[in-house]
């Protein structure tokens, strides 16, 4: 085991409601182009708030066989979806040679929450006996994760990671340690959550919802009129790999993991805010990574819009930047996709140091808090980006993303 | 390489909560399983299954506040977490370097669906107290309520091997000094859903979870937590800490074939990895705790993969499951079986398999049938299958001083 082993990032697959593959979604956060729309997918009637981000156009098709599609939700199939686009994207073939070394690490807390519901109801209404068991597989929350290495015969492990808005980092996290430890040289690691009526109704009924009190839906990170997310759907992979293994198979490395921080903060009751996790996180990962917060190139920051999540985010931005850093809010663009929120944000991040620029935060009147928050976007040469995710529930992930 | 030991252990299961008296249940080869009461099963086509007695009694040891905050899931693992806590020490120590929690789940927020479909069915509001539990990593929070969690914080949903999952990381992040002790947990609450699946899969037993029997019809549903206090050695040492065993690795690997039907060549795999790892051979293995669900695919498809990985030897090393007694507790099974590996290693007495009547030429192996036997143990081999071929075996080793 080498601690210091360098890990790559070789391949990116994106299914985001505001495109399809790396280059579309790079091109929607250069020009800060947001899609959200009236939801089509379910009776929005009895909800005060009809917008979210929905993946539109989605053809299955395009990279599922259609004997296995009929049992597979949405959720999985976006997986699927993101990871083979992923593997094309890093030219990697799996064959029975290297199949032992690699493995799948996915965020996801829900997996599909509509399947698990819709067969538990499905019971309820028709009779436990009348239920079709072909669709229980997809009550497990791996189920997304294990039909990716179903669908693209990838052997060497298959982990799920549930921590909330902090899963997919956390899955990169784990991934990262798997190349570190030798057990794999390749790792499928990324995120996925779907939109549906049971985490909108979640979502809604917390009152976290953008335009709940009346007005637009709109999302506003750190602006002084923000009044809540937009939540939103997809699904991001990132091909991480041993610079040994890239090296000797040719890759073209976009990025590499310059450092990584779970800090998990325990407080006693339950949903909370406390700054106390995600500064800890933060200065862990740049501790490790042996830099100061002034290499740091650009923050992207998990602001989505949330009353109390941004001003803490904030708070600790510029208790360890100084206001000076420049920090970016995809998710005014992108949405909230939760779990998949952190993969998102990491697949921004290689876009943002491959091409050299940080995407706009939009729908900014009135900053609120002291900071360089990116209002417009903006070309500069990007060394170490840093993305955070804070969880309500007390996880907290910070990860540095290098250029190589 | 830092090593890891185990020293605490927490179980709340159908046959007992606390080490002690799971320990005295497990090896007098007591049932736990009972007719539900959690839903009505009346049209289900079976009846029976491993709940937790006294649930509502243990509750009184935890704060009124959060009964009601947290899920029946969360609760399990908060429940084993204080006893493990409380038997490791570490919450008399200021311990140095931090302390992290990894916890294994299946279904738990499932409960929580299921509660809410009852609410919804019945033209009810839901609460958002009751909405904020469908998150499984709430459970994290539950357990940070027991101990003064200081580092990092993971939730493996690994299906039915997530416990295994769980301890496996858990070990990893103290072997990379990420975290000097380890809360390695995992709970699953009893489950319409599961129930519902399992038996429209034909997969429980009417009456009786019998693995390895020729007439073995299925297995029991259950529910049920396992934690275990993973600790870096020198760490351990340094606090005068009561060292129950040693792990010493552990394998993953996923059969990438098919979502529920089990792979002689994914648990192959994944049994190799983890002797690997550990350094030994299939010569050095004294027990397998088996996965051993007592279906008919299973314990079929495990018994084969054991024949290949242990070759001649696959006759002479007893094999039992402990689910025979305890029924299925999906996600926390393979964390419950780590406690009941940690202590055979440390009693030398091997818990048996139940309700063993009939041999089965495709199961011929030793399952320890139906009473406990003394058996010196070195090293044991716990075995985790579970939904999407994701499988899980961990090695432990009893502890022999420095």
């Amino acid at each position: 085991m080498s601690a210091d082993k360098e890990i790559l990032i070789t391949g990116i697959g994106v299914i985001s409601p505001v495109g399809e593959g790396r280059e579309a979604y790079w091109e929607a956060l250069k020009s800060g182009s947001p899609n959200f729309g009236e939801i089509t997918l379910f009776d929005t009637s009895p909800f005060m708030v009809n917008v979210a981000g929905e993946v539109r156009g989605f053809d299955p098709l395009k990279y599922i066989h259609k004997r296995h599609l009929r049992v597979l939700d949405r959720s999985t199939r976006f997986l699927v979806a993101a990871s083979k686009l992923a593997l094309d994207d890093a030219g990697l073939e799996i064959t029975e040679d290297n199949t032992h070394s690699i493995g799948v690490s996915a965020g996801t807390t829900f997996g599909s929450l509509h399947s698990i519901a819709q067969f538990d109801r499905d019971g309820l209404i028709e009779g436990p006996k009348y239920v079709n068991p072909s669709f229980f597989p997809n009550t497990v929350i791996n189920s997304p994760a294990s039909q990716v290495s179903i669908m693209h015969k990838i052997k060497g492990f298959n982990t799920t990671i549930s921590t909330g808005f902090c899963a997919s980092l956390d899955a990169l996290i784990y991934g990262a340690d798997f190349i570190r430890l030798g057990r794999a040289e390749v790792v499928l690691a990324g995120g996925v959550e779907e939109l549906c009526e049971e985490t909108f109704t979640g979502f809604h009924n917390l009152g976290l919802l953008s335009g709940l009190k009346g007005g637009e839906s709109l999302c506003r990170p750190y602006d002084r009129g923000r009044d809540g997310l937009i939540l939103s759907e997809g699904a991001a992979v990132l091909v991480l790999e041993s610079e040994e293994h890239a090296r000797k198979r040719n890759a073209h490395a976009y990025a590499r993991i310059v450092s990584c921080s779970n800090a998990f903060c325990s407080h006693g009751n339950g949903l909370f805010t406390n700054s106390s996790g995600l500064r800890k996180a933060i200065l862990q990962a740049l501790e490790r990574a042996s830099i100061d917060p002034g290499d740091i190139d650009c923050v992207c920051a998990s602001a989505n819009g949330g009353v109390e999540l941004d001003r803490m985010e904030a708070e600790v931005i510029n208790e360890i930047f100084g206001g000076k850093t420049p920090v970016s809010a995809i998710k005014s663009i992108v949405g909230d996709t939760y779990s998949a929120s952190g993969a998102m944000a990491v697949s921004a991040v290689v876009g943002e140091i491959v091409q050299g620029f940080i995407p706009a935060t939009i729908n900014i009147t009135e900053p609120e808090f002291e900071m360089n928050l990116v209002r417009t976007v903006t070309h500069t040469r990007i060394t170490n980006a840093l993305i955070i995710t804070s969880d309500p529930y007390g996880n907290n992930t910070a990860v540095i993303i290098g250029g190589v | 390489m830092r090593r890891v030991v185990i020293t605490g252990l927490g179980v709340v299961t159908s046959i007992g909560i606390g080490k002690e008296e799971f320990w005295q249940n497990l090896i007098a080869g007591k049932s736990g399983i009972s007719p539900v009461t959690s839903f009505d099963t009346s049209e289900h086509f079976t009846h029976l299954g491993g709940e937790v007695k006294g649930f509502e009694k243990i509750m009184n040891t935890i704060d009124e506040d959060s009964r009601s905050r947290y899920s029946r899931a969360s609760l399990l693992a908060m429940i084993a977490a204080k006893l493990a806590v409380t038997d490791s020490g570490i919450d008399q120590v200021e311990p140095e370097g931090s302390i992290g929690v990894c916890y294994g789940i299946t279904t738990g927020p499932i409960q929580v669906i299921e509660h809410i479909n009852d609410i919804l069915l019945s033209n009810g509001s839901v609460s958002n107290e009751l909405a904020c539990q469908l998150p499984s990593n709430s459970t994290l929070a539950a357990i940070g309520e027991e101990v003064g969690l200081t580092g990092e914080g993971f939730v493996l949903s690994t299906a039915c091997s997530a416990g295994n999952y769980a301890i496996g990381y858990g070990y990893d992040l103290i072997r990379l000094d990420r975290a000097k002790i380890i809360i390695a947990s995992a709970s699953d609450a009893f489950s319409r859903i599961s129930f519902t699946g399992f038996n429209q899969f034909k997969a429980v037993a009417p009456e009786r979870c019998q693995p390895f029997d020729k007439n073995r019809r299925g297995m029991m549903v259950a529910e049920g937590a396992g934690v275990l206090i993973l600790e870096d050695l020198e760490h351990a040492l340094q606090r005068g800490a009561n060292i129950y065993a040693e792990i010493v690795g552990y394998g993953l690997s996923c059969d990438a074939r098919h979502m529920t039907s089990p792979s002689i060549e994914g648990i192959v795999q994944c049994m190799k990895k983890a002797l690997k790892e550990a350094s030994i051979t299939p010569e050095d293995i004294d027990y397998i705790s088996a996965h051993g669900t007592g279906t008919p695919a299973n314990d079929r498809t495990e018994c084969a993969a054991i024949r290949e990985v242990f070759g001649d030897r696959y006759k002479e090393i007893p094999v039992s499951s402990i689910k025979s007694m305890l029924g299925h507790t999906m996600g926390a099974a393979s964390a419950i079986e780590a406690v009941a590996c940690t202590l055979a290693i440390k009693q030398g007495i091997l818990p048996p398999t139940i309700n063993y009547e009939t041999p089965d030429p495709e199961c011929d192996i030793d399952c320890v049938p139906n009473k406990s036997r003394s058996h010196e143990i070195t090293y044991a081999l716990n075995n985790s299958y579970a939904f999407g071929g994701n499988n899980a075996s961990v090695v432990l080793k009893r502890f022999d001083g420095y």
